[in-house]
């Protein structure tokens, strides 16, 4: 299977940006600068959606840009999909406020 | 770096040179619909019990629309609902406007004999208003004398990564020439606010940034929901983006890297030049009229639409007086609708460009459409309503 591209935007960011439509089981190249290092997709990561890097552990920070984009809800591990389904945000969570006066 | 616009009595040059009726309704409308090169704003807000700080927005709405240098001249009118409150007596806003040395013409409906024979005089003033704008002629002028307004939406992670840091490249070259250029969006910088305030030209400017993105995050709070319901919307999810925070980390990058000079009100005009945020609603219906407001000639908005399910016709969305183009970084976007879409800066994710390169090449899309060429949307009559960003509740 070719191999397929991703981009990270930040030496912090612990997710790349996929670049092309990734099937399961597929090497992923993934560019920071003109540095590239390999990953392997777990799952299927759409164009313009993120892969894992690293693992992740619930409860810590999604990085990219250099910069929290939210907090993981479930264990992530390196190649799978990151989105809704696994990452939630920490602004503006009208949710989560208890008690307040509305 | 030129590009061919019309001088105006202040100085200020128009890249386009309408008539403008206001305010909107049945005048506004009939008079457009009967004379060429004439603009006129639809809206349902025309006051009526609002609150003055709502009022005061229409006021400079519209006032800022006339004085916007795309206008040659303009008429006003006293039909609307909320020409009886002091902010917006046409009176007011006809003087306002005139301290631009542009014509402008009054015409008080209750002076008339009849509603029509109001209208037929506006129709016969129009004629005459553009057949004297016809006469001027386009000539030279540099980036310094250009304003710009950026919208980002439909935002999809090619947004962040190539869209909007080709405009923000396109931001950093009219504001080193001299020029001005807006962006806003103040949901949209929640959990970006921290790298924008760095940013502000003076710590005024830097904690004014930090107030917005705290008084819009409480606002939010008080609704009782998780914003990622409301935004980022569906089609940013369906386009990859996951979080509030995400989507705003990639929208700042529409604004370049230069130091912002101030934080606006909706419509408000800067006092000087350079980059100013302005304390505004992403939506497509609010946002480029209050650019054009402020002074923008033209106005931007950078696609992603990953998340789209399918819209070729990009509709033309109310700016009013300054034409409306659309870039994308995305290449399903710009294949679903290429009659639309001005320019691609997707080259930059392929490798074929640095953003660098993108920003020059967005430049001079730029300075053709300045200096007359249409943008695709402009082709169309058709426009949405204008939404004026009222924040107040209505009595």
């Amino acid at each position: 299977m070719d191999s397929r591209e991703a981009l990270m935007l930040s030496n912090k960011d612990n997710v790349a940006t996929s670049l092309e439509d990734t099937e399961p089981g597929a090497d992923v190249r993934v560019r920071i600068g003109k540095e590239v290092s390999k990953i392997k997709a777990v799952e299927r990561i759409p164009f313009g959606f993120k892969i894992a890097v690293t693992d992740i552990d619930k409860g810590l920070n999604v990085i990219k840009y250099g910069e929290s984009i939210g907090i993981t809800s479930q264990d992530i591990k390196q190649g799978q999909l990151v989105h809704i389904h696994n990452i939630e945000g920490a602004r503006a969570r009208g949710d989560l406020v208890k008690g307040d006066s509305k | 770096m030129n590009f061919l616009g019309y001088e105006r009595p202040d100085g200020s040059v128009g890249i386009r040179n309408y008539v403008l009726v206001i305010p909107g309704g049945f005048l506004g409308t009939k008079i457009c619909d009967f004379v060429k090169g004439t603009r006129t704003i639809v809206t349902a807000d025309s006051g009526s019990g609002r609150t003055s700080r709502d009022r005061e927005t229409i006021a400079r709405t519209l006032i800022g629309l006339g004085m916007n240098s795309n206008v040659a001249s303009v008429i006003v009118h006293s039909l609307s609902a909320g020409s009886g409150y002091p902010e917006l007596r046409a009176s007011q806003i006809a003087e306002e406007i005139a301290s631009t040395g542009k014509r402008v013409e009054l015409i008080d409906v209750s002076k008339e004999a009849s509603t029509l024979r109001a209208l037929e005089k506006g129709i016969q003033l129009a004629r005459e208003m553009v057949l004297e704008a016809s006469r001027l002629r386009r000539q030279p002028f540099g980036l310094d004398r250009l304003a710009v307004g950026v919208k980002c939406g439909a935002s999809d992670t090619t947004s962040g990564i190539a869209g909007n840091p080709v405009v923000g490249n396109l931001f950093d070259r009219i504001v080193g020439a001299g020029g001005t250029a807006f962006f806003g969006e103040s949901t949209e910088i929640i959990g970006a606010e921290h790298v924008l305030a760095k940013r502000g030209a003076n710590q005024g400017v830097s904690k004014r940034i930090l107030e917005v993105a705290a008084e819009t995050e409480k606002i939010a709070k008080s609704t009782g929901e998780d914003i990622r319901t409301i935004n980022p919307v569906p089609s940013n999810i369906a386009g990859g983006i996951s979080t509030l925070e995400e989507k705003s980390l990639g929208a700042i990058h529409k604004s370049g890297s230069t130091p912002i000079q101030g934080v606006l009100k909706y419509g408000e005009r800067p006092k000087g030049k350079g980059l100013y945020f302005v304390d505004n609603w992403m939506s497509m219906g609010s946002i480029f009229a209050g650019y054009t407001a402020s002074g923008a000639q033209l106005v931007i908005f950078q696609l992603g639409g990953g998340g789209w399910s399918g819209n070729d016709l990009l509709y033309n969305s109310t700016a009013v007086v300054a034409p409306l183009m659309f870039t994308t970084a995305n290449p399903k976007t710009l294949a679903m609708a290429p009659t639309s879409i001005d320019f691609y800066s997707g080259t930059v994710i392929e490798g074929k460009d640095t953003i660098e390169e993108g920003g020059e090449k967005l430049l001079q899309t730029v300075l053709d459409i300045a200096s007359g060429t249409f943008t695709k949307v402009e082709t169309m009559r058709y426009a949405d309503p204008t939404q004026i960003y009222l924040r107040d509740p209505c009595f």
